[in-house]
């Protein structure tokens, strides 16, 4: 059985591939993440420029 | 675009030390194991190239196993505890396990065409009992959004104790039934590999294990930040 690399090829590159998307989706999480941080950063912001009159709504 | 004076930039969420260091010993080791697995390690006489398979579909086929494991531990402390924590190990641990599973399942199959010519034995226990533990952690999720708040993270422990009955089935399935297709390389007596050979199967073996860890540590993370994100937004809306 000298042949047979393209099936260790296709087992790794799924490993590889799904360990991947994976990651991607833990990155996407972590962006959305960041995105709200950077909403409820802005809302302070405008709240302190305001003096609390704001309610933010 | 200057950072607001309430964000405190040397605040660090818990364990985020942690995933930052398991990620690099993941990659370190991953790196490691794949160039030991391809350039180092010896070709197996009887199957060829196609052994080399091997390494890491049974390395994330045991880092499965011992992320169910975790995952029962989690739900036992939960159950002890009530404490929030323990629910969002457990239901990551299993999440990252049924990754792996799938990932064992889907290496195998290509490993079974390879070897035996076939895709998949449904007479073999070892591959029919591995199937169903996946099926069963599958179900976990179901279970998990057809309840809400306290509900939902009881009965994710108690499925996730119960689900890990499961577990030593499948391990111990082909050591039960021998006359099956499946090999068995691990057994009392021994590994049935030479040490060039087993010495890559455990950095592969520890590289899954550290992925296991680094992924969970991430996982972790998030959900702190989103929970912390949560409580922080509730109590904007109500000042």
């Amino acid at each position: 059985m000298s042949g047979g690399y393209q099936y260790v090829v296709a087992a790794y590159a799924v490993i590889w591939f799904l360990l991947l998307a994976y990651v991607v989706v833990l990155g996407a999480r972590t962006a959305r993440i960041g995105r709200q941080v950077e909403a409820i950063s802005r809302m302070l912001d405008r709240r302190e420029r305001t003096g609390g009159d704001e309610d933010g709504a | 675009m200057t950072p607001s004076s309430t964000t405190d930039s040397t605040t660090r969420i818990p364990g985020e030390r942690a995933a930052v260091v398991w990620g690099i010993i993941a990659t370190v080791l991953v790196v490691t194991s794949t160039i030991g697995v391809f350039l180092v390690a010896p070709e197996d006489a009887d199957q060829g190239v196609i052994q080399r398979i091997f390494y890491f579909h049974v390395a994330i086929a045991l880092a499965s196993l011992v992320a169910f494991a975790v995952a029962c531990v989690a739900g036992i402390l939960y159950l002890r505890t009530r404490n929030d924590r323990w629910d969002d190990v457990g239901e990551a641990s299993i999440r990252i396990g049924l990754l792996f599973s799938v990932l064992v399942v889907l290496t195998g199959s290509i490993w079974a065409k390879a070897s035996w010519g076939t895709w998949w034995v449904w007479s073999d226990p070892r591959l029919v009992t591995y199937l169903i533990v996946v099926l069963i952690y599958a179900a976990y999720f179901v279970l998990r959004s057809s309840a809400e708040d306290d509900r939902r993270m009881r009965y994710s422990a108690i499925y996730a104790i119960a689900g890990f009955a499961s577990v030593p089935l499948s391990f111990y399935s082909v050591r039960v039934a021998e006359s099956f297709v499946h090999p068995v390389v691990f057994t009392t007596s021994g590994a049935n590999m030479p040490d060039s050979m087993l010495i890559w199967f455990v950095v592969s073996l520890a590289a899954m294990l550290a992925l296991f860890i680094a992924l969970l540590e991430v996982d972790l993370v998030g959900r702190r930040s989103e929970r912390a994100l949560r409580r922080l937004a509730l109590r904007l809306e109500n000042a």
